[in-house]
């Protein structure tokens, strides 16, 4: 039957969501409302490899507007203000409406912003789109000392290739470690290291007391009473999963928008993916979201294969990385709830691996190496965490022995 | 098919099976593959991002890389899972005498 299927939002789970829907569906209506103006396209580079100039914008689209042409899928670039559920209507704010049979919500998830005076509202910078991405490059070409708030993935990453500009980089983080939320204080602490060694400053456990603009520059006061002076700011403190537009309807919101492990919501014909959805998984037998590029992809193709028709379980493994200078780091399954660490390497040329495993079964794994060094022992832990394996421990510590023997076929 | 253009890799021990080794020849990059059913030949460098396939998984006849978990069929080159949606180029492989040789173009 010809349906009308309507993708909110423009980003990575939405367009690999309606390339799935048309493999499995020829018939119905695709459209994508995106609230940039821009075909989807990956966000990893923005922090790296557009900051380098070793990407352009032209690099970063998933796919060309001759794809989503030939697949006939539509993307508009509209704002979406009002959601009617029941008579599955969309709204923008000039009473434009937009009528589905089926919906799917992935409108990822937005900056979490630091509570400032409003003077200094539009001097301290985020980066989570490609014009944010844009802005902070052109800026900061003529500023030397630059003062990074927050010491996430995000941060850090923007730390490294400001160095990598020849950057006086200071990164000021409230907990005890970097990464804290989901990495390892072992894996956490080499990553720190680094940053040190290539001269970037890394302030740890303080909170920010004030911020005070002086002239074209800015002066940081911590709560130590310590003083940073800087002449540009940038914060990278987190996100929240974008559900204001839902905020006063019957969908069921916790974290974002609660979704079972077929991405259905308490709505029928309503679907969540990506950023935004805090899923069922089946493994965890508990809800989780997650923000990470391979989930936004994953959970979109499920989300669009059961859009079609065809009954699909998310039961992706979590998996994330990080570029850091040489640095790759890497994770996998669930690093938080283990009884067990078992470490696998001492030498991040060769790369170092931890473990991590509950009642004998490997649950996660978090790593860091020189390029792709720990990508094939991660993928595998995957594998093995998947099938919920118990496995040798002698191998698993022992670099010398192959992991790819421990996956039954 | 000229002579000239096949190189040598290595001895047919120096790949484990189910495994992969990596070849540079001027200012290339190779992977080498032993599979259940013989040997294959890839580019060494993912379509997707420029990664190094060597320290890819290996698994039915599949190489997937270690950066961003593309993968690619090793016989066939076929993209097969995003990000990856470029081919990878393939090379006809030999065995003469217990050595691996790859046909380069």
């Amino acid at each position: 039957m010809k349906k009308n299927i309507l993708i909110l939002g423009g980003g990575q789970a939405g367009i690999y969501a309606a390339r799935e829907i048309r493999q499995n569906d020829s018939e119905s209506n695709i459209k994508i409302l995106g609230e940039e103006n821009l075909l989807p396209y990956e966000r990893p580079p923005l922090s790296k490899d557009f900051l380098l100039d070793k990407k352009n914008e032209e690099d970063l689209y998933f796919h060309s507007s001759e794809v989503l042409k030939n697949e006939n899928i539509d993307f508009e670039n509209v704002s979406i203000t009002k959601v009617d559920f029941e008579n599955k209507k969309l709204f923008t704010k000039n009473d434009d409406v937009y009528i589905y049979d089926s919906l799917l919500i992935a409108t990822g998830s937005e900056n979490k912003k630091l509570s400032l005076y409003n003077n200094l509202k539009n001097d301290v910078y985020y980066l989570r789109n490609l014009e944010e991405a844009k802005t902070i490059k052109e800026k900061v070409l003529n500023k030397n000392k630059i003062t990074i708030i927050g010491g996430g993935f995000i941060g850090l990453e923007i730390a490294s290739s400001l160095s990598q500009l020849q950057k006086k980089v200071t990164v000021i983080e409230i907990g005890d470690q970097l990464m804290g939320r989901i990495i390892p204080k072992q894996i956490a602490d080499l990553v720190q290291s680094t940053h040190i060694d290539y001269g970037n400053k890394i302030i740890l456990n303080k909170q920010i007391d004030k911020i005070t603009k002086k002239n074209a520059n800015f002066e940081i006061l911590l709560n130590d009473n310590s003083l940073i002076e800087t002449d540009f700011v940038i914060a990278g403190i987190g996100s929240t999963p974008s559900v204001k537009l839902f905020e006063n309807t019957n969908l069921n919101l916790d974290n974002g928008i609660v979704t079972n492990q077929f991405c259905e919501t308490s709505i029928k014909n309503v679907y969540a993916a990506g950023d935004v959805s805090n899923f069922y998984h089946p493994l965890y037998e508990r809800n989780m979201r997650l923000e990470s590029y391979q989930h936004a992809q994953n959970h979109g193709i499920c989300a669009g294969k059961n859009i079609a028709g065809v009954k699909t379980e998310y039961t992706s493994i979590p998996w994330m990385w990080s570029d850091q200078f040489n640095l790759n780091l890497q994770l996998t399954g669930i690093c938080n709830d283990y009884d067990e660490i078992i470490e696998r390497g001492n030498d991040i040329n060769n790369g170092i691996i931890y473990f991590f495993l509950k009642n004998k079964i490997i649950r996660g794994a978090c790593g860091l190496g020189i390029a792709g060094k720990i990508g094939r022992d991660i993928r595998i832990t995957s594998k093995l965490s998947e099938k919920n394996t118990i496995v040798d421990k002698q191998i698993l510590s022992d670099q010398n022995q192959k992991l790819n023997k421990l996956i039954q076929k | 098919m000229s002579e000239e253009n096949w190189i040598e890799v290595g001895s047919t021990d120096s790949i484990e099976e189910e495994d992969l080794i990596r070849f540079d020849h001027q200012d290339k990059t190779f992977c080498v593959y032993k599979l259940t059913d013989g040997f294959y030949a890839t580019d060494g460098i993912c379509t997707h991002e420029a990664v190094h396939l060597e320290d890819g998984l290996v698994m039915d006849d599949e190489i997937e890389c270690p950066m961003h978990q593309g993968i690619f069929n090793i016989k066939s080159g076929e993209a097969l899972s995003p990000p990856a949606c470029e081919d990878l180029k393939t090379y006809p492989v030999k065995v003469d005498n217990d050595k691996i040789f790859i046909k380069i173009d």
